[in-house]
């Protein structure tokens, strides 16, 4: 079993996928998630032989899905121990986006299995009391989704720790630059009561990272793009009931990864908030 | 530091200024040397103050322009002009600022309808004075008329600005968001996208490239226009059957695209009245190494298309905001760069060939009761002054008042006016805005270099030529130009652009990356430098050139280094 789909029941199996691709499979039956398929920790432990043939064909197959002769994906680490309510991961494991072409695919999948034994991951495994040995790897292939505007949303406030609010911050382009602490993102306080916009600050956003020939770059955003709102209220709300939905769903309060594509509201990632 | 009070600007000695309102000499009075270089007639200069002006004011409403008002006065007659700043509080400054680029964005989104409607107004003034049956209406209905006239030319100028201002900042806004997309791409890499898009400026040079290849398939016309001295090529024309058919498409021609003046200046004959420039440039159209400007235009159309194919293809992954405001900026820009040429046709030349017509046919009627001595001296009277001669007609004599004011002209025109005049002020530098920056890359300050042989200027269009310097002092010299040559030149207006398809490359003393000279020469794939502030004083006639219009600059060569 060294391939599974995302909406296949096997992806929900943590030891199998990795805590990432779990809930993302999870996620994936109710959820606009894009599409993909997990390279499983079987066949990293088994450095299993035809790997790179049957990632090919995945890749191939995930092309047929998407309609797109290349279709430009982003490749992540999903760690077995990750995700959990304990310690979050994140950025702790290397991304690769706007991957398109099935060697390019290969040899992303062979850079995260090389990220994991990183002095960096180790030493974040360390200090979380987490064992080095055990490494249980998992990598995500999935369609890369051309964020035209990418928030991380959190469905309860974790400034104030009010558990009314949803909090969004939202900025232009792909999500690293937000998750990466780059650019100053507009931030949005959405009641849950009534669904109302209840503030709006909006930030001078400076940069925004955006999908090139062979990867993503972050650049300037241009100068009459900076002050104006990322998000219209109707997005931000429609944002809102997605926090609140998965929260529900999941039964603790949500962090949440997600973009707007072509006017469609994409889900990319949902975690429990770990400092509430 | 103490702050003194500005001293006044002393005027040169062959230069002296008396200030009709002493008050006049506290202001800053400055020189438009991109469109004014030469002595103006008393017509022009009242008509400047009392129609150009108050168009423009309106315009400045339409929009709520927040800098100034603009004020004219003719000094021995050249054309100075100062900027008085509006008493506003910095609220309503801020107010008015926040409204004036609102607008102009707001019309870059629908430039194409804006202008559309623009110009149906436009055709209407048009088709007003056309339909008017000026020989033979009576004297009392050709005054109405001429009232009426200049009621529909303040409009026309109203029109001009409203269009002028979007049209420039256009042009800018998109250099500056390409820049920013590209950093490491030129101002000229930018303008690369907004060129080989036909306009009436390039029309009206391709209409005489092919009158040009119509004289080259007649062995009568063009031994014609090929020995006769260009005063005489009309006369030796008639002479021969093809001749005559080849002057009746001329004819045609000039009706289309001759009612235009070889300056800004309109009291000066068109070119249907005096074609001198459309023979000097016809003559040189049939010399063999003249350039085909028709297929430079295809070959700018397949790098506009490469370039804008480059950068969507490099901005496939960026967000859909960022994405739509580059087709929307482009689509401004290109709609900008014909329009800042269209507008000149319907407008500068179009509309005011219309009131010269008027002006001259009043001062038909007044030399055939004696009181001017031939009709187009009307130009030598102010509108007041011509009203005061109309209603008292035949009694007021204008005689003397002319050749007096024509002999003023000629001293004149031999006197390099100062740039500036009056007292400059302590003002601080102007704020930061689209308009303000859009400005600054037409009406650029001259760069200035500092060594020896080499002229700094701006980047006008792209490319590196070597030749012999060509100074022109006006257009009727325009005949001296040989192809290969680099032409030399205070600044060149629309009526010039033919001599960009025989030029080698075009280098000015004013302007900057969206004066006409720049923009023409990229249409017409020549390097331009343009803004050297002292080209046609420092280079002299022949002087070998290169001239670099990548980079800015003017290199003058050794003579040995002859190609």
């Amino acid at each position: 079993m060294n391939i599974v789909w995302l909406d296949e029941p096997q992806a929900q199996d943590l030891s199998l996928v990795g805590g990432k691709v779990a809930s993302l499979s999870k996620l994936a039956i109710e959820f606009r998630v894009p599409h993909g398929f997990c390279v499983t920790t079987l066949a990293y432990q088994n450095a299993a032989a035809h790997l790179t043939e049957e990632v090919t064909r995945a890749y191939q197959a995930l092309a047929e899905r998407s309609g797109s002769a290349q279709p430009s994906v982003a490749v992540r680490s999903s760690a077995v121990d990750e995700d959990g309510s304990a310690a979050s991961f994140a950025g702790q494991h290397e991304t690769y986006l706007n991957i398109r072409g099935a060697d390019a695919v290969n040899e992303a999948v062979v850079r995260c299995w090389q990220s994991a034994r990183s002095e960096r991951a180790l030493a974040y495994r360390r200090q979380q009391g987490l064992a080095n040995a055990d490494v249980k790897l998992a990598v995500l292939v999935q369609q890369l989704v051309a964020s035209d505007v990418s928030a991380v949303v959190f469905s309860a406030n974790p400034v104030t720790g009010s558990r009314d609010e949803v909090m969004i911050n939202a900025s232009w382009g792909l999500g690293e630059s937000i998750v990466g602490g780059t650019v100053t993102p507009d931030t949005f306080v959405v009641s849950k009561s009534n669904l109302q916009v209840m503030e709006r600050a909006l930030a001078e956003k400076t940069r925004m990272t955006v999908a090139v020939e062979g990867g993503t770059r972050e650049v300037d955003v241009p100068r009459i793009l900076r002050a104006q709102p990322s998000l219209m209220d109707e997005q931000a709300v429609e944002m809102a009931r997605l926090a609140i939905t998965l929260e529900a769903t999941m039964g603790y309060a949500v962090d949440i990864e997600c973009a707007f594509a072509g006017g469609q509201l994409y889900l990319l990632q949902c975690r429990p908030i770990t400092t509430l | 530091m103490t702050h003194s009070q500005p001293e006044p600007i002393t005027p040169p000695e062959n230069f002296p200024v008396i200030w009709e309102n002493p008050d006049d000499a506290r202001l800053l009075w400055s020189l438009d040397r991109l469109h004014w270089p030469d002595p103006i007639t008393p017509m022009f200069a009242s008509y400047y103050t009392d129609i150009f002006n108050v168009g423009r004011m309106k315009a400045a409403q339409y929009y709520r322009r927040p800098t100034a008002a603009l004020r004219a006065i003719r000094i021995n007659t050249y054309l100075y002009e100062t900027t008085i700043l509006l008493s506003v509080s910095d609220e309503e400054q801020a107010a008015r600022l926040q409204y004036w680029v609102q607008a102009l964005e707001d019309t870059f989104a629908r430039f194409d309808e804006f202008w559309a409607e623009q110009l149906t107004e436009i055709q209407e003034h048009w088709a007003f004075w056309d339909s008017f049956d000026l020989s033979s209406a009576p004297w009392h209905r050709l005054l109405a008329h001429l009232d009426e006239t200049l009621v529909r030319a303040t409009r026309l100028w109203e029109i001009h600005f409203i269009v002028v201002y979007p049209v420039i900042a256009a042009m800018s806004q998109f250099e500056e968001y390409y820049r920013e997309l590209f950093p490491e791409k030129s101002s000229l890499d930018a303008y690369r996208l907004l060129q080989g898009l036909s306009n009436k400026t390039v029309e009206t040079g391709h209409a005489l490239w092919r009158l040009s290849r119509q004289a080259l398939a007649s062995a009568e016309v063009r031994r014609a226009l090929a020995q006769a001295a260009t005063a005489e090529v009309l006369h030796a024309l008639t002479q021969s059957a093809e001749g005559q058919a080849f002057l009746s498409a001329l004819q045609c021609y000039l009706q289309s695209y001759g009612q235009r003046s070889a300056t800004w200046d309109w009291t000066h004959p068109s070119w249907i009245e005096d074609p001198t420039p459309v023979m000097n440039n016809l003559k040189a159209f049939i010399h063999p190494e003249a350039r085909d400007p028709i297929a430079a235009m295809e070959r700018l159309t397949v790098e506009r298309e490469q370039a804008i194919a480059e950068a969507r293809a490099q901005l496939a992954g960026y967000p859909k905001p960022v994405v739509e405001k580059f087709e929307m900026l482009l689509r401004a820009g290109q709609v900008g760069t014909i329009l800042s040429e269209d507008h000149d046709f319907y407008i500068d030349f179009g509309g005011m060939y219309r009131v010269r017509r008027v002006l001259l046919e009043v001062g038909r009627r007044l030399s055939e009761a004696a009181v001017l001595p031939v009709a187009a001296d009307v130009m030598m009277l102010s509108l007041p002054e011509l009203r005061e001669t109309n209603s008292a007609l035949p009694q007021l004599n204008r005689r003397a008042m002319v050749e007096g004011r024509k002999s003023e002209l000629a001293y004149w025109h031999n006197i390099a006016p100062p740039a500036r005049l009056g007292t400059p002020s302590a003002a601080a530098s102007p704020p930061d805005n689209m308009m303000v920056r859009a400005f600054g890359k037409m009406f650029a300050p001259p760069l200035t270099s500092t060594e020896a042989n080499v002229l700094r200027g701006y980047a006008g269009s792209a490319g590196v030529a070597r030749g012999r310097a060509r100074v022109l002092r006006t257009l009727a010299d325009g005949h001296t130009l040989q192809p290969g040559d680099i032409l030399v030149a205070e600044m060149t207006s629309p009526p010039w652009t033919p001599l960009f398809a025989t030029a080698a490359a075009i280098v000015t003393d004013t302007g900057g990356v969206l004066s006409h000279s720049a923009v023409v020469a990229r249409e017409y794939r020549i390097p331009a430098v343009v803004g050297t502030g002292t080209a046609t004083q420092v280079i002299r006639d022949g002087q070998m050139l290169e001239v670099d219009g990548s980079a800015g600059v003017v290199r003058l060569l050794p003579e040995s280094e002859i190609i």
